[in-house]
């Protein structure tokens, strides 16, 4: 209900007519249509996902997040049609020409996870030309005609620092794990940390490896150093490289530090593990959920909603009480998601 | 000066194993002599992968010049989600999980030699676009999941036996027998044979396409065993996990001091290679490098070991 008088109010242009008459013969029909009323502008739109890697579990669960609620938004009637594609081997000019592809498919939306910042800029631009609206996310592009949605990274960096205050309140000596060296998110973390430290003079980071948000990386990179280090007591790190840490110091038979996790479902079975003899520790990191709040700033966008430019939305979060709560849901081997409803997209749009 | 470089040049192995000593006592310089040990340990458990893959390579490139198998990533990917599915978190199947990655892994050295053969196309390109089927149905396998290994077999890849890693011990003895397969049997002079001159080979009564298959199919095998064991130790399969090992086997086996133009192999110097590579990586992460210089000094350091390397004369 609430939807629908926001639609009637927004739409005072063309549409406001068809809207009207809508709106009656809807409050004649009953409430249980009202939903597919709300949704009247996008009913006959098409969106499809633009993403260039399937190989990990972050991205198999955004393809999942995006598909699901896709589906759903399709049988609620919301819009006409939702596709995903993919392309597997992270390439730009195979990307760029999936876009093309998805130009003349006339998909009146695309929601695209980017394989570069700015060599995608000119099929972005074509798609816009072609009345196409491009909604990036998590990998952003950089052309203006597109939006962006990006998570508080930042945020994330200082509040693992403040985190790691209370479980180690008398500080010492810390190791980094960077992520993929070049990419914004990696700055961006790596920026927050390091403004969070300065309120924690107690802690000193000693070392920075580069896990590339990868268990394996970072496993490899860390027994690298590890001999050469003075006694760690906790790990920082941007997400997927968490288990890879902690299995690099059980190889080198090096006592635990306080081990930042990134929410998968390898770290969190192996912070319950530990939890038995009284560890603690904290896990963020980006919901692949992100895929489906994009969808939806691409409906609002095609039901003619103001929707700023930059969108920044939260992190995910777990803490030593509800993790294991989450735990239970996530996949075997994969990574904690939260799906975004139309509602929630909306008030996180609409924030100011 | 001269007797120095006679010895490298009569043991071309030798300089891969200098140039390991060299950056280790780098790396300890630096940490005034902290951890030496501890280094070495884990950079033999690390390169024991690399000689697994670089020996498979190794016989390949042996096989003359273009050939290649620029696959071993994507086989090492597929084959490790397919031992850890089939294990299925139980120890009593490890055998079986192995069979099945080796199983796998042949499999894929067979459709490469298949594409070379039949359908006539450069290795290097039968093999890398091999590489993105295979890739598409790791994709398809494992869903991009984290598929862990048994808790028992995880233990075996990490044990050590008087500091030394079991697994390293175990391809210690490998390597004995791949050099007695390729020296000492009628495939391996065949291997060589064949690399030196296909056509004076096939002419002097060599099979030259059966041994061209058996080779690729042990690469093969010796990528998707190598998946497996790369899973247990790092305790996750995943599509990437082989992803290094496409440069790292061919940097091996030629630092090693087999020749790119075939028909001359070095199993000594894949060890000391591997052992190179490692430390340099574990040198240059001491040193705190930014990625950037890491990734510059590291490609350098590459190409520069195999320009000296390249240079110098044939042992015999």
């Amino acid at each position: 209900m609430m939807g629908q008088l926001y639609s009637v109010g927004r739409n005072i242009e063309a549409k406001v007519m068809k809207f009207v008459s809508k709106a009656l013969i809807v409050s004649l029909m009953g409430a249980s249509l009202l939903a597919g009323a709300a949704h009247a502008a996008t009913t006959d739109k098409k969106i499809a996902l633009s993403n260039n890697y399937a190989g990990n579990s972050w991205r198999q669960a955004m393809l999942k997040s995006f598909e699901s609620v896709g589906k759903k938004a399709v049988a609620d009637k919301v819009v006409a049609k939702v596709d995903v594609f993919t392309t597997a081997d992270r390439a730009v000019p195979t990307q760029a020409a999936q876009i093309q592809n998805l130009i003349l498919q006339r998909y009146n939306a695309i929601v695209l996870n980017a394989s570069s910042p700015s060599a995608l800029n000119g099929a972005v631009r074509q798609a816009c030309s072609a009345g196409i609206i491009v909604v990036s996310f998590d990998s952003i592009v950089t052309e203006p005609c597109a939006w962006r949605i990006t998570v508080d990274y930042n945020a994330m960096g200082r509040q693992q620092v403040a985190e790691l205050a209370r479980l180690q309140p008398k500080g010492g000596n810390l190791l980094e794990i960077r992520g993929l060296a070049g990419t914004s998110t990696d700055a961006k973390i790596h920026g927050g940390i390091t403004e969070g430290l300065k309120n924690y003079p107690q802690f000193k980071v000693v070392r920075s490896v580069t896990g590339d948000w990868d268990q394996t990386t970072a496993q490899k990179n860390i027994s690298a150093v590890l001999p050469s280090l003075p006694p760690i007591v906790g790990v920082v790190s941007q997400g997927g490289d968490g288990y890879g840490a902690a299995q690099a110091f059980a190889a080198a038979r090096k006592p635990r530090p306080t081990i930042m996790l990134g929410n998968r479902q390898d770290e969190l079975a192996w912070w319950q593990q530990q939890k038995q003899d009284g560890y603690r520790t904290w896990s963020a990191s980006i919901s692949p959920g992100i895929s489906s709040f994009a969808f939806w700033v691409a409906q609002q966008i095609l039901d003619g909603k103001p929707v700023p430019k930059d969108i920044t939305i939260p992190y995910l979060a777990f803490t030593q009480e509800n993790f294991e709560a989450e735990l239970k849901a996530i996949p075997k081997g994969g990574v904690a998601s939260k799906d975004y409803t139309q509602a929630g997209a909306i008030a996180i749009i609409t924030k100011k | 000066m001269t007797r120095v470089a006679d010895m490298f040049s009569e043991r071309p192995w030798a300089l891969s194993f200098f140039g390991a000593v060299l950056v280790w006592l780098a790396s300890i310089a630096f940490t005034g002599g902290m951890g030496g040990g501890d280094m070495l340990t884990s950079a033999m458990a690390l390169a024991t992968f690399m000689v697994i893959v670089g020996v498979g390579q190794m016989f390949v490139i042996t096989l003359g010049p273009g050939n290649v198998d620029l696959s071993l990533p994507a086989n090492i990917g597929l084959s490790s989600a397919v031992a850890m599915k089939v294990m299925n978190n139980d120890d009593s199947l490890v055998a079986v999980g192995l069979l099945a990655a080796a199983g796998s892994g042949f499999a894929i050295g067979i459709a490469n030699y298949l594409l070379i053969r039949a359908l006539r196309i450069p290795p290097i390109i039968a093999t890398l676009s091999a590489s993105f089927i295979i890739q598409s149905i790791a994709i398809s396998y494992g869903r991009g999941l984290q598929i862990k290994p048994p808790d028992g077999f995880a233990d075996f890849a990490n044990a050590q036996l008087l500091g030394l890693p079991v697994l390293a011990l175990g391809t210690i003895l490998f390597t004995i027998a791949a050099a007695i397969l390729l020296q000492r049997t009628l495939f391996g002079r065949g291997v060589l044979a064949t690399g030196q001159n296909m056509n004076a080979a096939h002419l002097a009564g060599v099979p030259v396409e059966r041994i061209r298959t058996i080779t690729y199919a042990m690469c093969g095998l010796l990528g998707g065993l190598n998946g497996a064991l790369l899973a247990a130790y790092f305790r996750g399969a995943s599509n990437d996990l082989g992803s290094e090992y496409l440069l790292a086997s061919i940097a091996v086996a030629v630092i090693g001091g087999t020749s790119v133009a075939g028909g001359k192999a070095n199993l000594p110097g894949i060890w000391g290679a591997s052992l190179f590579l490692v430390l340099l990586l574990t040198m240059l992460n001491t040193f705190g490098a930014s990625p950037g210089v890491r990734m510059v000094l590291s490609g350098a350091i590459i190409v520069g070991v195999i320009t000296i390397a390249g240079g110098r004369p044939s042992g015999r």
